[in-house]
């Protein structure tokens, strides 16, 4: 027997009793608790004749490095962070969007130089940009842009240029992070110059 | 080299000899050394533990239960002080003491009820500190000064509780302005309480990014995520339905259980009161579930999208059913006071009732229409898709916001209907007024109608920006504006009829342990609907499951739980009110014995709606209608 089935059974007999209590119990109390078990279980019933589905969560995804052969391989496990625990899309839009508390970053792979961008992700005070999108002088950002290579994110340096490169992707930009240079990586030791390619502006 | 160790090794035997008690705690710590690195061990992989399991129920489970309750519980104990206050308030303005009677007698509940809440919130803090170390150690991280901020309003909220309570009779004559202020407080401080934990919930569906800074720095941050306020509001609203309800419920099987005429007439005025606070507090409800909604599709459209399309899109359907029945059961019971409570008008309003029933399930099928029909793949092919040619055009969201409106207008003037019934306004406006009222409600009716009909040929941006936000400020306006001036109007108003209490059939009480009943459940539902709009995440976007719970159950087990919750938290409640009401019927007992055809003198009444439209305190009349309990059982 299925466990909808079960339920359904289940829910059956509670009105059942419930019925039963109405039709032969006296005491007030007892009478209205026979009178809400109905209620709930006819609730449970209806609830059981809807399309049951059960949201069942994806596979976790992994940063394979050995799996990386191509920048757009690349990119695309920064597209991923960038979504998942880059946590950048709790804050940026790609493309102009009403509720976005950061710069919005379409196209921002072809304004930046990777080193600009690696800049703003590892340290987020050094230029701060501003909102122009209203009247009046121009104001910083609701939200302030974390250390992203600190806790509670922490990106490791090669998470970090996978975002770079989705960033350059996503711009329609040549992926200028070098792909052999980031499987090579010495965490913490490499600057992103010596990663660059010429497709930096 | 081999010297010198001797050496060392001889000077440090001679004082191991010299204490027999230092030699032995060598010894000893020699043995436990094994232990301490063990132990040490211990703490490190418990340091590690993401979860830990409850055999048989499974952790997800257990939580869901006990956090059920408390939330239930806080609710009620939130909303019941709102609820105590306003009756408090209305009792010193109009100088009317059944009101301060029946806050008294609700606040009374509050102890008991407030030491539950605090107890099952102990339980669900040591369940998720054991079972979801993980997480709460990340949530620790980050809210703990809001911990701090918590514990020291749980201090003031009791000791204000202690003192609202036990300074009662004290308080009185003078120095009930004081009193009143302690009501205040206690509400105030119930909100912060209530709002931090909020923080906390909402942080979890909608993070935002926590940067450096300081503790509070941090904290405070992580506080202001895009869904902390509207959720505030929607509780804060919700909260005043519950405890409304609740009361409701609670007068309703006392008037089932009523032996004697006057409590018939108390449990049936308090069985009003409580409804007319719940539907006072429904009525803007669902704008405020609407603009919750707003923000989380503002949020992340694929949170809005699993919300209202994805895998939870019939929950909606059960949402609408279970409002449906509530309004259904809140207008009823207005109908059914003015036909037991207002002899004789009873005839003159069954023709707007009967429209008012039509609307209001015309209403009620649409908003349950589903925008897909399950459908067999034959009949898929017939139809076309999934979409129904003719009631598919019901499924979508202007139909449903169109229909909403109206049922809150619906209800809005069965409640203005129960007011006026009775009564003659006697102002030399009167005949202007009404008029002017009427012509807008129709303008308002036709206006809602016409936005809903056009949403279906604009951008849906256009729809949720303007529409939709035009139909609720239109009912809202006829609110905001109808209520001040049916109290004009009231207040120079001629009785006609008088109000009688105690007269109303037993499906009164029944209607009102429903209301109570559906409320609940559409907590629950809610409650399941906003945890499971995060799917795989405890930490939207930020820390993902990973858990053998870390999936959504379907509805129909999900509705199961939230049944076997509901049930369980109406025994808590019934327990806490048999506990705290359990001395007041050994007195009662001594005091009462009305022989049940003799004059009632009716305790009180004035002309504010929360009165219900009763006769003015002192005035008496003799029961036309005995009331008959076996009508309707």
């Amino acid at each position: 027997m299925s466990e909808v089935a079960v339920l359904q059974l289940m829910g059956l007999c509670v009105v059942g009793t419930g019925i039963l209590i109405l039709l032969f119990l006296k005491a007030v109390f007892v009478r209205v608790l026979g009178f809400v078990i109905i209620m709930l279980g006819i609730f449970t019933l209806i609830a059981l004749g809807v399309p049951q589905m059960a949201s069942l969560p994806p596979a976790v995804e992994t940063f394979d490095i050995a799996s990386v052969k191509t920048p757009d391989d690349l990119a695309s496990i920064g597209q991923k962070i960038f979504f998942s625990k880059g946590q950048c899309a709790l804050c940026h839009s790609i493309g102009p969007s009403e509720s976005a508390r950061c710069p919005e970053l379409a196209g921002i792979g072809a304004k930046l130089a990777p080193e600009f961008i690696y800049e703003s992700l590892t340290q987020p005070q050094a230029y701060v940009y501003l909102d122009f999108r209203h009247d009046g002088l121009p104001e910083e950002y609701p939200a302030r842009m974390p250390h992203i290579n600190k806790n509670p994110i922490a990106l490791s340096e090669q998470e970090i240029y996978s975002v770079i490169a989705f960033l350059q992707k996503m711009s329609g930009e040549p992926i200028s992070i070098k792909v052999e240079d980031v499987l090579n990586i010495d965490v913490g030791e490499m600057k992103v110059a010596s990663l660059v390619g010429h497709g930096g502006n | 080299m081999k010297n010198h160790d001797t050496l060392k090794l001889q000077s440090w035997l001679p004082k191991v000899k010299a204490s027999s008690l230092s030699g032995w705690s060598v010894f000893l710590a020699f043995l436990l050394l094994p232990a301490f690195v063990w132990a040490q061990d211990a703490a490190t992989l418990a340091m590690q533990v993401e979860y830990r399991d409850v055999p048989g129920i499974g952790s997800r489970n257990l939580i869901w239960i006990v956090a059920q309750q408390h939330l239930l519980l806080a609710g009620f104990v939130l909303g019941v002080p709102i609820f105590a206050w306003i009756c408090e308030i209305v009792g010193w303005k109009t100088n009317e003491p059944r009101y301060d009677k029946l806050a008294k007698e609700f606040t009374k509940l509050l102890t008991s009820a407030y030491a539950t809440t605090a107890l099952f919130g102990g339980i669900l803090l040591f369940l998720l500190i054991g079972l979801y170390p993980k997480l709460m150690a990340y949530l620790s991280d980050i809210f703990f000064p809001s911990f701090i901020a918590y514990s020291i309003l749980f201090l003031l909220e009791t000791a204000t509780l202690y003192l609202y309570w036990y300074g009662w009779d004290v308080m009185q004559g003078k120095k009930k302005v004081f009193h009143l202020f302690l009501g205040f407080l206690l509400n105030l401080f119930a909100l912060g309480i209530m709002m931090i934990p909020n923080s906390w919930a909402t942080f979890q569906a909608s993070p935002v990014v926590v940067t450096d800074g300081t503790a509070i720095e941090r904290a405070w941050a992580a506080m202001q995520n895009p869904t902390w306020w509207p959720v505030n509001i929607h509780r804060f609203i919700a909260n005043i339905v519950l405890g409304g309800f609740i009361c409701g419920a609670y007068a309703g099987v006392r008037y089932l259980q009523a032996v004697t005429k006057e409590e018939r007439e108390r449990y049936d005025w308090m069985g009003y009161v409580g409804n007319f606070i719940g539907v006072f507090g429904m009525l803007p409800l669902p704008f405020a579930g609407y603009w919750l909604m707003r923000e989380v599709y503002q949020y992340n459209q694929q949170m809005g999208i699993t919300l209202m399309g994805g895998f939870l899109a019939w929950l909606f359907i059960l949402q609408a059913m279970l409002i449906g029945v509530l309004f259904l059961g809140a207008n009823y019971y207005f109908w059914m006071g003015i036909t037991y409570r207002v002899p004789g008008v009873a005839e003159s309003y069954k023709k707007p009732i009967l429209a008012m029933l039509i609307v209001l399930m015309v209403s009620l099928a649409v908003w349950m229409t589903p925008h897909s029909l399950v459908a067999s793949l034959q009949e898929a092919r017939q139809m076309g898709g999934t979409h129904h040619p003719l009631l598919g055009v019901f499924g979508v969201m202007s139909a449903k916001m169109t229909v909403a409106n109206l049922m809150i207008l619906v209800t809005f003037i069965s409640f203005l209907m129960y007011w006026r019934a009775g009564k003659q306004e006697t102002a030399a406006w009167a005949k202007i007024a009404k008029a002017v009222m009427g012509a807008l409600l129709v303008i308002a009716g036709l206006a809602v109608i016409v936005l809903g009909v056009w949403g279906y040929f604009v951008p849906a941006i256009i729809r949720i920006n303007y529409f939709s936000v035009a139909q609720v400020l239109i009912v809202l306006f006829i609110m905001v504006t109808f209520t001040p001036l049916t109290a004009l109007l009231m207040k120079s108003a001629k009785t006609t009829t008088e109000m009688i209490w105690g007269q109303m059939p037993v499906r009164a009480g029944y209607t009102l342990v429903s209301n109570a009943v559906m409320v609940i459940l559409l907590m629950s539902l809610m409650g399941y609907a906003r945890s499971s709009s995060r799917v795989h995440w405890h930490i939207y976007g930020v820390m993902r499951d990973t858990s053998e719970y870390a999936y959504s159950p379907a509805l129909g087990y999900a509705a199961a739980f939230m049944s076997l919750n509901t049930f369980v938290f109406c025994m808590i409640v019934a327990f806490i009110f048999w506990v705290a009401t359990m001395g007041d019927k050994a007195t009662q007992g001594t005091e009462h014995g009305q022989p049940e055809d003799s004059p009632v003198k009716i305790p009180g009444g004035v002309a504010p709606a929360i009165a219900g439209g009763s006769p003015r305190e002192g005035q008496t009349f003799v029961n036309p209608v005995p009331m008959n309990k076996n009508e309707d059982t």
